[in-house]
C-alpha cells in the first residue's frame, strides 16, 4: 500500500522531450512506474524510450488513459502547462521544476483546489513508492519497500532519511517532496492526512526546515487527528536570521520559521523529535518498525 | 529583488500613489544643491537595505542646505546595519498629522496574498502585531490577481477609518495592490503612510521586494542595476551559480541540497564552527565543483573542508574528479573529508582517494562528520 502513486498509476510526462525529461523517463520506467504517455508541445507523433508523445495533454489522456502527470517544464512555462493538465482531467501533478514565480504558484494554487486536484512542489523531488514506481527524480537506490511514510521539505535530505533506514533493512511506504518554495501546491497537513488513511503506512517521519509554518500547522494536525507515530527532523538549527538557505522557503524572518519555534510545536503534541537524520533508526526500531 | 526605498518610490508614484517631493544624493554637495531646491527642513535617508535603518542612524533631519551638506557627509560611505551608505534621498520634509501602515504580502501557508493595514505607522508590522495585534486588520485575496475596492475598504473601515478617510485610503491601497501584481512582488509595503496637515495622503517610506524567480518576465519595468549583494562571496556564488551563506567559522561547507548543506551544517557546528553553507544544485560537473572548492576556500582561515553530495541528475564522479583537480593545482593542505553517494560512487570514491581526501562511504552525514572531528581533534 501506498499514497498517491503505484506500480498502476497510468504517469504522463510532460516535458518529454527535453534532455532531463528525456533521461528521467528512462530512470523512472526503469524503476517500474507505468507511464504511458509524453507530452511536448509541437512534438506529437515522437517517442521517446518507447512512450507516445502528444502535442496536448488532452490527446495524452484521451487516447492513454493518463491519470497523472510530472513536469519537467521549464518555469516559464509552468504555469500555462498546469492548468491544461487540470482542464485536462489529470488528477495528480507534480511539478519538479525549480524557480517557478510564485505569483503563478498562487493562481495554479486557486485553479488546482477548484478542480479537486492534488498537486506537489513546485522544487520538489517528487515522490517514490518504494518496489513500485516513481514520479521525479529521486534516486532509486536509497530506497526499500516498508511501512514508514516520510515527507520532506528538502530532496537530499529526504534521501539521506530514506537512505539511512534502508541501509538499516528499514523500508518506506511512499516518500513524498512537497516542494522548497515558500507557496507550495499541498501543506504538510493534507499529506499527513493521506498517510494517516493509508493502511500500508504505519508511522510518519517529518524532515523539516527553517522557514514558514508548515511544521507548525502540522503540529496541530497531528494533536487533533493523527493516531499513527510521527518522528520529526528540523534542519538549519544553525541557520542566520534574514538568509535564504538555498531554497526560496528556508528563510527565518524575525522570529518566524526558527528551528526552536518547530522543534517545541512538534514536541508539544508528542512528536519524537530527532536531533540528527541518523536517529531515526532507533526511533523506528523502538517502535519495531521494520 | 528587493529595491531601494528611491526606485520603489518612483514605481509608486508612477502608480498614483503621492510620494514627497525628492531626489537622490550621491555627494554632499548634490544633496545641498537639491536641499536648498526643495527647501528645507528636508530629510535624509540612507538608501541601504536593511529594516530599522532610522534607529541605527541611517535617517537624518536637515534645516538647511548647509546642514544637509554636513549630515551627508557624515552618512555617505558609512555603515548602516552592515550596509555601506552610497547613495541618500533627500526629501521634502512634510507635516504629518497621523501615520498609519499599509502592506501587502504572502501568506504562503495560506497559499494566498495578504492585506495588513494598521493605524500604527512608522513601527515594524511584527512589533505591532505582537504590542497590540487589535490594531491591525486584515485580509486574504481570494481571487489572488483580483481585490476589489468594497474589500479596500472595508479592512480600513475595521479600523475605524472615518467615512471621509475611507474612499482615498482604499484608493490607495487599490494602487499598491496594482503594483504588487503587476511586478510579481513579495512585499509591497507603505511603512508609514501619512495622513498630512492639509487632509492629504502620502507614501513616506516605499518598500518592494520582487520575486527573484519572475525576473526574467518583469524586463523594462526594472531598474537595470539588479546586483544587490553587498558580500563578496556570496556574489561569487551566484556568478558560478549556487546558493553560498557566510557564517563565522572556519569549517568550508559544500553540499548537494539545501536541506542536507543545512543538516551538515548543524552536525558540524556541534563541535567545530561552519566557515559557509553552500548548496550546489543538482546538476553537479566537474567545473562546478572545481569553482565551488575555490569559493570555499577563499574565506581566510579555512581549517578544513567537507563535502556532501548526492548525484542527481549526473553522475557522481564527475564532481569528484573537479575536487581533485583544485586540490592538486592549488596545492591544498588542509584536510578535506568527503561523503558522496549515487551513480558511479565507487569510481568517486577511488578518484578521491588517490587525490588525498579523506572519503566516508557510509550513507549517515554524522559518520562522515565524526571523522572530520578525528582528524581535527575536536
Amino acid at each position: 500500500m501506498s499514497i498517491l502513486l503505484d506500480k498502476h498509476t497510468r504517469v504522463l510526462v510532460q516535458g518529454i522531450t527535453g534532455r532531463i525529461g528525456s533521461i528521467q523517463t528512462r530512470w523512472m520506467l526503469e524503476y517500474g512506474t507505468t507511464i504511458v504517455a509524453g507530452v511536448t508541445p509541437g512534438k506529437g507523433g515522437l517517442a521517446v524510450h518507447g512512450v507516445p508523445v502528444f502535442d496536448t495533454v488532452k490527446e495524452g489522456v484521451r487516447e492513454t488513459g493518463a491519470e497523472a502527470s510530472v513536469f519537467f517544464v521549464p518555469s516559464a512555462f509552468v504555469k500555462d502547462a498546469f492548468f491544461e493538465t487540470v482542464s485536462a482531467g489529470i488528477g495528480f501533478i507534480v511539478v519538479v521544476s525549480e524557480y517557478v514565480p510564485v505569483h503563478d504558484v498562487m493562481a495554479m494554487c486557486g485553479y488546482a483546489r477548484l478542480n479537486g486536484v492534488f498537486a506537489l512542489g513546485p522544487t520538489t523531488p517528487g515522490i517514490l513508492t518504494p518496489g513500485q514506481a516513481k514520479m521525479g527524480i529521486m534516486p532509486a537506490s536509497l530506497f526499500s519497500p516498508g511501512r514508514i511514510g516520510i515527507i520532506s521539505r528538502s530532496g537530499s535530505l529526504a534521501y539521506e532519511v530514506a537512505g539511512v533506514l534502508s541501509e538499516a533493512g528499514i523500508g518506506q511506504s511512499t516518500v513524498v517532496g512537497m516542494g522548497a518554495d515558500p507557496v507550495v501546491f499541498s501543506n504538510m497537513p493534507e499529506i499527513l492526512e493521506l498517510f494517516e488513511r493509508d493502511e500500508g503506512t504505519e508511522a510518519v517521519v517529518i524532515v523539516g526546515e527553517v522557514g514558514g509554518v508548515q511544521e507548525e500547522n502540522a503540529a496541530k494536525f497531528i494533536e487533533k487527528s493523527m493516531s499513527k507515530s510521527v518522528a520529526a527532523y528540523i534542519a538549519g538549527r544553525f541557520a542566520p536570521e534574514g538568509k535564504k538557505m538555498g531554497h526560496a522557503g528556508a528563510i527565518i524572518r524575525g522570529s518566524t520559521g526558527t528551528a526552536d519555534s518547530k522543534w517545541k510545536a512538534l514536541s508539544d503534541v508528542g512528536v519524537e523529535m530527532l536531533e540528527t537524520p541518523m536517529d531515526v533508526v532507533d526511533w523506528a526500531k523502538k517502535h519495531g518498525l521494520r | 529583488m528587493r529595491l531601494h526605498e528611491y526606485e520603489a518610490a518612483n514605481i509608486f508614484e508612477s502608480a498614483g500613489i503621492a510620494v514627497p517631493t525628492r531626489a537622490v544624493a550621491t555627494t554632499p554637495n548634490e544633496a545641498r544643491k537639491i536641499a536648498s531646491d526643495l527647501g528645507c527642513p528636508v530629510l535624509l535617508k540612507a538608501q541601504v537595505l536593511a529594516g530599522g535603518r532610522g534607529l541605527a542612524g541611517g535617517v537624518r533631519l536637515a534645516t538647511s542646505p548647509e546642514e544637509a551638506y554636513m549630515l551627508s557627509k557624515e552618512l555617505l560611505g558609512s555603515d548602516i546595519k552592515g550596509f555601506r551608505v552610497r547613495k541618500l534621498l533627500v526629501s521634502k520634509k512634510i507635516n504629518i498629522e497621523r501615520e498609519l501602515y499599509l502592506g501587502i504580502t504572502i501568506d504562503g501557508y495560506e497559499r494566498r496574498p495578504v492585506v495588513l493595514v494598521s493605524a500604527e505607522g512608522g513601527m515594524s508590522i511584527e512589533e505591532v502585531a505582537r504590542r497590540s495585534p487589535e490594531r491591525i486588520s486584515l485580509l486574504h485575496v481570494d481571487g489572488y490577481d483580483e481585490l476589489f475596492p468594497y474589500q479596500a475598504r472595508g479592512v480600513f473601515r475595521k479600523l475605524g477609518i472615518s467615512s471621509k478617510q475611507l474612499v482615498p485610503l482604499a484608493d490607495i491601497l487599490m494602487r499598491l495592490y496594482r503594483v504588487f501584481v503587476c511586478y510579481n512582488a513579495l512585499i509591497a509595503e507603505i511603512n508609514p503612510l501619512a495622513v498630512t496637515d492639509d487632509g492629504g495622503l502620502a507614501a513616506l517610506d516605499a518598500v518592494l521586494d520582487v520575486d527573484d524567480s519572475a525576473l526574467f518576465r518583469l524586463g523594462e519595468l526594472l531598474p537595470r542595476d539588479r546586483e544587490r549583494i553587498e558580500n563578496p562571496l556570496e556574489r561569487k556564488g551566484k556568478e558560478i551559480g549556487v546558493s553560498y551563506v557566510e557564517l563565522e567559522g572556519d569549517i568550508g561547507i559544500i553540499a548537494s541540497g539545501a536541506g542536507l548543506g543545512m543538516a551538515t551544517m548543524d552536525i558540524i557546528a556541534k563541535r567545530l564552527r561552519p566557515a559557509n553553507f553552500l548548496e550546489t544544485g543538482g546538476g553537479i560537473t566537474r567545473e562546478l565543483l572545481y569553482r565551488c572548492m575555490d569559493l570555499v576556500t577563499m574565506k581566510p582561515g579555512i581549517r578544513a573542508i567537507f563535502v556532501n553530495i548526492y548525484g542527481g541528475i549526473n553522475p557522481i564522479h564527475e564532481g569528484a574528479k573537479g575536487i581533485v583537480r583544485y586540490i592538486k593545482e592549488r596545492d591544498v593542505r588542509i584536510p578535506v573529508v568527503a561523503k558522496a553517494l549515487g551513480n558511479h560512487q565507487e569510481e568517486s570514491w577511488n578518484i578521491l582517494r588517490t587525490g588525498g581526501v579523506h572519503v566516508v562511504t557510509d550513507v549517515p552525514t554524522e559518520k562522515a562528520v565524526d571523522r572530520l572531528f578525528e582528524i581535527l581533534g575536536a
